[in-house]
């Protein structure tokens, strides 16, 4: 069988991709490895352009605003609820902190206008910075002028505080720590850093892209199955396959159980880069495969779901009362350990209840227990999975992003071999922003 | 009453850096230092009867060879002895070392792991490329890039261009250099864990950082532009010990006519108008001078020397947050005689006395010195860089006895509960016990101990919170963020008043760059 284009996965991106190549009117095939569709929430920022592009307000998209976007427990007793509202917030800060309060407008302000470059360098391939054509020239400057445009403030925040840590930066503003630990949560979600590494403000922003101003947790979404729902492309479950090339160039795949051969001339990977382009070494540069093997992609999250007999008073609970707790965390990982009392968030949606542990390092124990501890529940009302490696296909450090990611200089969804191109969370803008990857990818291809 | 031309705040190897140039130039230049001798924190001193101690900085190579050049320093007395080796003694009771014989350091590399020997001279040629690459811009101005001015569009543009004129593959190591853990870095190079410790150890120097965070692979780099006589990544021990660098350029300074006058603190910068007119010293006395240039760091040249009233609350504000968190220790001891080290018994010939001693057995080891820091403790276990400079220059102690150098890190200055007496006494038993385990019987050996915390070196040099860099080293105040975005060209909002530091770019050891692009700033604003 042949088709013009296979793509590998069905995830977010990958479906994007194969949507977006459908309506430039190529017969597009999925080959999905799980035989069920994941039915867990997308955690992210769908952009704009994806649902108006693919149409998915037509095909059942459900986002959630919840509020209040964050419930934390306090230590001294009650809770701290930051709401949609920037008032209401400042209201609920006021109350544990009058200094604190006073500065949380301008802090969102500051952080939205951030995020702000961020989503506009999102929406669109990586600047190359060593080309020699005049109209990348032309759209890096175009970049460059409209960070100065922004004004001053925000291009000297931009160089000072992407590189920052978030703790420094936090502790610039802040000093009520249930504050910091929330927001401090956000700056090492998937990340196997601490709050007190360098490159965690820069996570933090990454992961506020896409959220009105002052609310710090992206949204959720059941995006991936909207996005399976709508024709136009053939998904086939329940098959594994493997890129076929010949003479450089990729011919299609051939799927693992049956051996069946499906030929395309293009063939577009959504699985982690490292998972794609190893298998395939042979036809590959030494120096390419080397840095397709040093990509960080270390896995720190469990994921899963839990049962509670009744629905709980929160959409979202925090648990990470300081930035300590969170470093601390942070720690047990750093020597291969699960942290002793993890960072632990739940997320209310679609009447299911998600759960977010982090560190749980691969290969470490199941962090049931310790989670189940933590939050008063029995063991059996919890089921977390592991993965091997980072949900995000390499870890949002700012050594792999923009021109750096998924490695230094194959930033364009291109491999080296003809035909072959990637377009999962592993390629920029990365993780945690469903789709942005596999249009970017998409319109490249195209 | 004298008339100068220009008074130079503090006496440290900065200030006299642009006080020679501008003497050079042919400027009356004064020289004001607070303390009885000049040299800041690149100071000799006889700290107990026969023993000198280079008592905070240690080692030079950082130092730039133009300045050596342009100021003559060796006809002043400056005189480089090389420090060749490195050995690292591991829990093991076996030892990595780096010789300065190329062959025989792969020797022992290759006795680790093959495969690291193989990749020693490959990542060496890109640390010597890099080094390379960086090295133009820690001579130049750094351009603002909110400025629309043409000069700083010129800048910028100059910048981009000399980037991109690395090409790729070069441009995406100096990114990673500038945003990854030294650990991470190193990684992606090496397997053996001592030696990935040993070569981490200098990316954390004088941050609050360990070898896994973010950032530290900077310092790496920044450690590896040092230069003695042309040959990369060598450092020195100056004869005479730190305090001659100071001594030598302050000699040349003078050979060009100017002052240095010690014991002669400044309170206040004296403002009119806008403009800087002259100082007040501790004393109450008033001296005159059209420039003023401070070479003490951002805190004390913004918040302490000015009134509040004479700076935009922007850079009020920058200041405040500019960081300094001192991490440093130093422990200095006078020796009955040399220390025997389990792993190398005989060291080696008397080679490695005269070398240098990593106490970093592993990255953890180093890493976990750090967690104790990040909680506000000292580290129990730290990371050390122990030189012997009686054996490199017989003069530092009596004959037949010797004096130790220990760089300790981490001290935090914001020690839980504040430093004392007592917790000083602790941190310095803290080095001795450590060390002991690696050279048993090497307690009973010391004649004197003077153990240096951060909270010492701001008191003794005035360094704020003991931040040996004048401020940290961190990416984010690094180039025109260092010390505040919009007044990293050594102006300040105050006409005719400059800032030389360390705190300014580039920053950074004895290094002397920071001094010296402040004097071409004043004598290119026609001081």
């Amino acid at each position: 069988m042949s088709f013009d284009a296979i793509v590998l996965g069905a995830g977010a991106n990958g479906l994007v991709t194969a949507h977006y190549l459908a309506r430039a009117g190529k017969r597009v095939l999925v080959v999905e490895q799980r035989e069920a569709a994941d039915l867990s929430a997308d955690i992210g920022w769908v952009p704009e352009a994806v649902i108006r592009d693919l149409g998915l307000d037509g095909a059942g998209l459900r986002i959630e605003e919840p509020d209040p976007w964050i419930t934390v427990p306090l230590a001294a007793g009650g809770s701290l609820e930051l709401s949609r509202d920037m008032k209401r917030s400042v209201e609920a800060i006021r109350r544990i902190s009058p200094a604190d309060a006073a500065k949380w407008p301008d802090f969102c302000r500051r952080m939205r206008s951030l995020a702000g470059v961020l989503e506009r360098l999102y929406l669109a391939p990586p600047p190359d910075i060593e080309t020699t054509d005049t109209r990348e020239l032309a759209r890096i400057a175009g970049l460059g002028l409209y960070v100065r445009r922004l004004g001053k403030q925000t291009v000297i925040d931009l160089a000072r505080i992407l590189p920052m840590s978030l703790a420094e930066l936090l502790d610039d503003w802040f000093d009520s720590d249930a504050l910091k630990g929330l927001l401090g949560a956000l700056g090492v979600w998937h990340l196997k850093q601490g709050p007190r590494s360098g490159g965690t403000a820069f996570n933090f922003l990454h992961h506020h892209a896409g959220s009105p101003t002052g609310v710090f947790r992206p949204a959720r979404s059941n995006v991936t199955q909207a996005l399976a729902s709508l024709s136009g492309v053939t998904i086939r479950r329940g098959a594994r396959a493997q890129v076929q090339v010949k003479a450089g160039k990729a011919t299609g795949v051939v799927l693992e159980k049956s051996g069946e051969e499906l030929l395309a001339p293009l063939v577009i990977s959504s699985a982690p880069p490292r998972a794609t382009l190893q298998p395939l070494a042979m036809e590959l540069d030494p120096e390419f495969t080397r840095a397709v093997a040093n990509i960080r992609a270390r896995a720190v999250v469990a994921r899963g779901t839990l049962s509670l007999g009744s629905t709980p008073p929160y959409s979202t609970l925090c648990i990470a009362p300081s930035l300590d707790y969170l470093e601390r965390a942070y720690d047990d990982a750093k020597y291969g350990r699960n942290s002793t009392t993890p960072y632990v968030e739940l997320q209310r949606t679609d009447g299911r209840l998600e759960v977010h542990v982090q560190y749980v390092v691969s290969g470490g124990e199941d962090p049931s227990k310790t989670v189940a501890r933590l939050l008063n529940v029995d063991q059996s009302q919890l089921a977390l999975q592991t993965t091997p490696e980072s949900l995000y296909h390499g870890e949002l450090t700012l050594d792999q992003i923009l021109f750096m990611r998924p490695v230094p200089g194959w930033s364009r969804y291109r491999t080296p071999i003809e035909g072959l191109y990637l377009c999962g969370s592993g390629t920029h803008p990365g993780g945690g922003i469903p789709g942005a990857a596999g249009r970017n990818a998409a319109r490249e291809i195209l | 009453m004298k008339q100068y031309d220009a008074i130079v705040i503090g006496g440290g190897h900065n200030g006299l850096v642009t006080a020679a140039y501008l003497a050079r130039a042919g400027k009356s230049v004064l020289v004001l230092e607070r303390r009885p001798r000049v040299g800041g924190a690149a100071v000799t001193e006889e700290i107990f009867p026969g023993f000198k101690f280079s008592m905070f900085s240690y080692v030079v190579s950082l130092l730039r060879p133009e300045i050596i050049r342009d100021l003559d320093l060796a006809r002043h007395g400056l005189h480089i002895l090389p420090l060749e080796s490195t050995v690292t003694p591991m829990e093991n009771g076996d030892y990595l070392a780096a010789w300065a014989d190329h062959d025989e350091t792969r020797r022992e590399l290759y006795r680790h792991s093959p495969r690291d020997a193989e990749a020693y001279d490959e990542y060496g040629q890109l640390m010597h490329f890099m080094a390379q690459a960086v090295k133009p811009i820690l001579g130049m101005v750094p351009p603002d890039p909110t400025s629309f001015a043409p000069s700083d569009l010129a800048g910028l543009l100059k910048l981009g261009k000399h980037f991109r004129g690395l090409g790729g593959e070069r441009l995406h190591a100096l990114v990673k250099l500038m945003t990854m853990s030294s650990a991470d870095f190193l990684d992606e190079w090496f397997e053996t864990d001592v030696l990935k410790a040993t070569k981490s150890a200098s990316g954390i120097i004088g941050t609050f950082l360990g070898p896994r965070s973010p950032g530290t692979a900077y310092v790496l780099l920044h450690h590896y532009m040092g230069e003695l006589d042309g040959v990369f990544r060598a450092w020195g021990f100056a004869k005479g010990g730190t305090g001659a660098v100071s001594e030598a350029i302050a000699s040349a300074a003078k050979s060009w006519g100017a002052e240095i006058r010690c014991n002669a603190g400044v309170s206040k910068v004296l403002v009119k108008g806008g403009r800087a007119i002259g100082v007040a010293l501790e004393n109450g006395d008033e001296l005159r001078a059209p420039t003023i240039v401070s070479s003490l760091d951002p805190r004390r040249t913004f918040l302490q020397l000015l009134d509040a009233g004479a700076l935009p609350d922007e850079l009020v504000a920058d200041i405040k947050q500019f960081k300094f968190r001192g991490s440093s220790g130093k422990v200095n001891l006078a020796l009955a005689a040399l220390p025997k080290f389990t792993c190398m018994p005989d060291g080696a010939g008397g080679r490695l006395h005269r070398g240098a001693v990593s106490i970093s057995p592993s990255l953890d080891y180093v890493e976990r010195a750090y967690d104790d820091a990040k909680y506000g403790e000292f580290s129990r276990r730290p990371y050390m860089d122990v030189i012997f400079p009686s054996m490199i220059d017989p003069g530092m102690a009596p004959p037949g006895k010797h004096v130790m150098s220990v760089f300790v890190q981490y001290a935090p200055y914001n020690v839980k509960g504040g430093w004392t007496d007592a917790k000083r006494e602790a941190f310095g038993d803290a080095v001795v016990n450590t060390l002991e385990q690696f050279a048993p019987g090497f307690q009973s050996l010391i004649l004197h101990r003077q153990v240096i915390t951060p909270l010492d070196i701001e008191r003794i040099t005035g360094l704020s919170e003991g931040n040996i860099f004048a401020g940290e080293l961190a990416l984010h105040q690094l180039f025109f963020l260092r010390p505040a975005p919009g007044w990293a060209k050594f102006t300040t909002p105050v006409r005719g008043f400059y800032q030389a530091g360390s705190g300014t770019h580039p920053g950074g050891g004895i290094m002397g760059a920071s001094g010296r692009l402040a004097a071409m700033t004043i004598l290119k604003n026609g001081a």
